[in-house]
């Protein structure tokens, strides 16, 4: 099966290879043969690579490596690699119990029709407050709204390790209608506290 | 001046416009940074977007 960026990166090559055409000979335009490669080179193709392209990088965005790249993220990233099992995140993604290469996205899209697409615009707006806004330190970093636990239960609830635990058993309905938060404190609030990272050890240091 | 120099003159731009955007959108699927998406969105699509736009302008309207 072909890589859908390969594919795209074929289409854009076509694209481009027509298009040079009709800045070369222009004048093969006259012919009807000429019109229909023109209407192909100028709209057609570069409206399917352009659709093709943005699938890409939506694709792209969901990558661990994309989220990081901005400099505001790196200590978010550094915290994945925290030497605690206490560190909600380092343990998800040092344990592989999250795709390590779509680690952000996994833990921060919404379990809900078009929650991937509220994600994606999120990550937009992340995007704009990068190059375009004010951008804050790693520690004013804070989510929207307050984690829901949909996004916890997605993977956990029905699990044996989550359903026997007698912790979840005592509050079990409370904990999928969302009364109470999985990150209460006392239960699961340490998560990424990029604040406490000078104090902490790591598992790999190259990353 | 015919009406085709002028017409073969709006597609050679618009040609430009969408070939510049397209190789701008093609340079940014090598590599996986916040910036590749940010030049794809904000230049590459812009200038295709202009090409195509040039080119149905020019299919509509009649150069003198």
């Amino acid at each position: 099966m072909i890589n859908p960026t390969t594919l795209t990166v074929g289409v854009f090559i076509v694209s481009i290879v027509l298009v040079a055409g009709i800045i070369l000979r222009p004048e093969m335009t006259v012919a009807r043969t000429g019109k229909i490669m023109a209407f192909i080179a100028l709209f057609l193709l570069p409206i399917i690579a352009d659709s093709l392209g943005l699938s890409v990088h939506f694709e792209k965005s969901k990558q661990t490596s994309f989220c990081l790249s901005c400099h505001v993220m790196q200590p978010y990233g550094k915290t994945l690699y925290v030497d605690d099992k206490h560190y909600v995140a380092a343990a998800h993604f040092q344990n592989h119990r999250i795709p390590v290469e779509e680690a952000c996205y996994t833990c921060h899209t919404d379990y809900v029709l078009y929650g991937g697409v509220r994600a994606k615009l999120r990550g937009i707006r992340h995007v704009y407050v990068q190059y375009l806004g004010h951008v804050p330190s790693p520690e004013n970093i804070h989510l929207y709204s307050a984690y829901n636990n949909r996004e916890c239960l997605h993977c956990h609830l029905g699990a044996r390790s989550f359903e026997e635990e007698p912790t979840h058993s005592a509050m079990h309905d409370d904990l999928v209608a969302n009364q109470i938060s999985c990150l209460t404190g006392g239960c699961h609030d340490t998560v990424h506290n990029v604040g406490d990272l000078a104090k902490q050890k790591f598992w790999k240091e190259d990353h | 001046m015919s009406t085709q120099p002028k017409m073969q003159r709006r597609l050679r731009i618009a040609g430009m416009l969408t070939g510049l955007g397209l190789l701008v959108q093609l340079s940014t699927f090598f590599g996986i940074h916040a910036s590749a998406f940010m030049a794809f969105a904000i230049i590459g699509v812009p200038l295709t977007f202009a090409g195509c736009t040039l080119f149905l302008y020019s299919l509509v309207s009649n150069p003198k």
